[in-house]
């Protein structure tokens, strides 16, 4: 399956997908068609279906290789392979608008078939007009104007930096978007509110359950400037004020940034026993980043981030060192108690994806080179720069025939002993994705 | 005495041109024929491959004054619920899965091949652009377009203009080193009603992109007002419902 599926890709990005004939030939357009087409409905039902097989070189002396499989350990090299759709739809009634987002996939992988199957987004719109609208239920809400980061998304799940431009899953919740537009420096002003229910069996990962909370977002668009201030307020998280800003400096350079205050987060310090402490302290966040397009089509976006939340390099390596002796521990007496420090950690919120304080992000993006057209070739590196370990992911991205998005991709840590991308799981990653939309 | 002032006088007159040809004022008069200032209308834009493979977008566009353009794709299913937005040089990309707007130049392309941002995203030319001399032609005037700003993709313009109907027959888009970047054809005018009678179909190629040409159909094209909300970011994901 996996060969066949890797020379589908190959195939595929090579182009040799079927070609029209008529070279020469001079395209006639039907107008009454095309007004025929254009007509619309009040339901819309779309999506795409998806087949990502993976192949991984595991690192079997690495802490997070450990702590993931030292009960069912896969060996040298992982095949994954993915198979599923995400189902889109909205159906409008006047001024309502319902819309949902489903994805439903299976995994192959060396533990046999696993499926999962998530609502995206669910929720319900009221629009009497374009300077009003009220939503209410699971929606993304996607604050904050970094590209790889977001520090000031309050309201929202992570992005995954590998990936920034894959859609979340959202929160259950009540949002407006208030807008008024006028003439002068200042030309739009937009108040968006959020209610955020965290309770047992609603947004209960999201911190705190029993508690409503309530975040806001006021954006201007001022002297060709887009601003946000941002807050969040509740006892599922701890207050939290932010503020971004994106700007156009020449028409082929943009800049943009964040700034995210903390009030009283639990900063950890992991011991090499095992024991956690925590103590309460304000913390900033922060990003700045650029995007450039450069006059061959080089989109290039280089961005900065302070991650406040990150924890010190010696607790990474605690945390590493910890880890080993749990699963030598495991090894010999069967005990697993021992991975339980590590595993709460994880359930509190703390994430092995960036877990530093310091990174740095690059993507170069060559639209359609040596002719080629809808096809993209991109480079990313993010580097840690508390221990100066990197990945290295170099993509290739085409789109052969209409509704068909094919993607190609490595991703290579590099890194020392002990440090976030040389411990990683994988030595190397290969992916191959397939996208069919309908 | 007065005779030889006659005289001087109407030789002084008679080295003037009957009329000189104001081509601000004409390029005024095609941006109103090509549509009201503010409107709606959807176009078909097709890619065509030089072995003849197409790729075929549906854009939904609404313009206010001279500065508002917003735009939304409503086909293929890849690109569908993408919107565009501009207002005076600032350009807003959305896309669903990422969820929120991102800014965006009027050189890049949403689409890939010969159309780009601001093709898509287009104000009226003389929003964009002054006259800086005009060709009488026997039929068409060559109307000289000059950027206002650095912020156009393209810095100037050689525009044909049909005389009896004031409208373009043909568009060269250049650099500021004169370097041709693509020509505009505009072709099959077609009575869209409430006045509008213009060029149902502009057909695109470039030398930079040999062997490939793109057309733009326009369907729909119609006067409408739409508050100047609708053209914010925070807008952005639901301007479907202006549909």
């Amino acid at each position: 399956m996996r060969i066949g599926i890797f020379l589908l890709c190959a195939v595929g990005l090579l182009g040799f997908f079927p070609r029209g004939s008529g070279a020469e030939e001079t395209p006639t357009f039907n107008l009454s068609e095309i007004e025929k087409e254009v007509q619309k409905k009040p339901y819309w039902f779309g999506g795409f279906l998806q087949v990502q097989p993976t192949l991984s070189g595991l690192d079997s002396d690495s802490p997070l290789y450990r702590l993931k499989y030292y009960d069912n350990e896969p060996g040298g090299t992982l095949e994954q392979s993915n198979l599923g759709a995400r189902l889109e739809g909205a159906l409008e009634y006047g001024d309502l608008r319902a819309f949902a987002r489903l994805d439903s996939f299976l995994t192959h992988d060396h533990d046999g078939w696993h499926g999962e199957m998530t609502l995206m987004e669910g929720y319900i719109t009221y629009k009497p007009g374009p300077h009003m609208a009220v939503d209410a239920g699971k929606r993304v809400t996607k604050w904050g104007k970094g590209y790889a980061w977001n520090p000031v998304a309050f309201v929202d799940r992570p992005k995954d930096p590998e990936d920034p431009e894959e859609a979340l899953q959202g929160y259950y919740l009540l949002g407006g978007d208030f807008i008024r537009s006028f003439d002068g420096p200042l030309q739009t002003l937009a108040f968006t509110p959020v209610i955020l229910p965290v309770y047992e069996d609603i947004n209960d990962e999201f911190g705190q359950t029993g508690y409503v909370n309530v975040a806001a977002k006021l954006y201007a668009l001022l002297w060709d400037t887009d601003l946000d201030l941002l807050f969040f307020s509740g006892h599922s998280r701890t207050t939290r004020l932010g503020g971004d800003f994106s700007k156009n400096l020449l028409t082929n350079l943009e800049i943009h940034g964040e700034v995210a205050w903390i009030q009283d987060f639990q900063e950890i310090d992991f011991l090499e026993n095992g024991q956690v402490a925590t103590r309460e302290s304000n913390v900033w966040s922060y990003l700045l980043g650029l995007r450039y397009l450069t006059e061959t089509d080089l989109t290039a976006i280089l961005e900065y981030y302070h991650n406040g939340e990150g924890v010190d390099p010696n607790d990474l390596k605690n945390m590493y060192a910890y880890i080993n002796r749990a699963y030598d521990t495991n090894k010999q007496t069967g005990n697993r108690s021992l991975f339980g420090p590590i595993n709460r950690l994880t359930k509190e919120g703390f994430s092995w994806r960036n877990p530093l304080r310091d990174y740095l992000y690059l993507r170069l993006s060559q639209k359609e080179p040596f002719d080629i057209l809808y096809f993209t070739p991109a480079f990313t590196t993010i580097v840690t720069m508390n221990d100066w370990s990197f990945n290295l992911m170099p993509e290739l991205n085409y789109s052969p025939i209409t509704n068909l998005d094919l993607r190609l991709r490595g991703i290579i840590p590099v890194g020392g002993d002990q440090t976030e991308y040389g411990e990683k799981q994988s030595d190397w990653r290969v992916e191959f994705r397939l996208r069919y939309f309908f | 005495m007065f005779k030889v002032i006659k005289l001087l006088t109407v030789l002084a007159l008679a080295s003037v041109p009957a009329y000189a040809v104001d081509g601000n004022a004409i390029l005024a008069q095609v941006d109103k024929r090509l549509a009201p200032e503010s409107y709606e209308m959807y176009r078909k834009l097709v890619n065509v491959e030089p072995d003849g493979r197409k790729k075929e977008f549906i854009l939904f566009t609404v313009k206010k004054g001279t500065d508002k353009i917003a735009g939304l794709f409503i086909s293929p299913a890849s690109d569908k619920g993408r919107t565009t937005l501009r207002l005076g040089e600032n350009m807003w990309l959305y896309i669903p899965n990422v969820g929120k707007p991102v800014r965006i130049t009027s050189l890049q392309s949403v689409i890939g091949g010969v159309f780009n941002n601001a093709d898509i995203l287009q104000l009226d030319y003389g929003a964009e652009y002054d006259v800086v001399k005009v060709d009488d032609l026997e039929k068409e005037y060559l109307l000289h377009l000059k950027a206002k700003t650095r912020a156009v993709a393209y810095d100037r313009l050689s525009m044909w203009v049909d005389k009896e109907k004031t409208l373009p027959t043909k568009i060269e888009c250049r650099t500021e080193a004169d370097m041709l970047i693509k020509t505009l054809y505009f072709k099959q005018i077609k009575d869209f009603g409430g006045g509008i009678v213009r060029p149902a179909v502009i057909e695109t190629d470039s030398p930079l992109y040999k062997g490939y040409r793109s057309y733009m159909i326009f369907a729909g094209v119609k006067a409408r007002d739409v508050p100047d909300e609708a053209f914010t970011p925070n807008f952005m994901p639901r301007i479907e419902s202006l549909r």
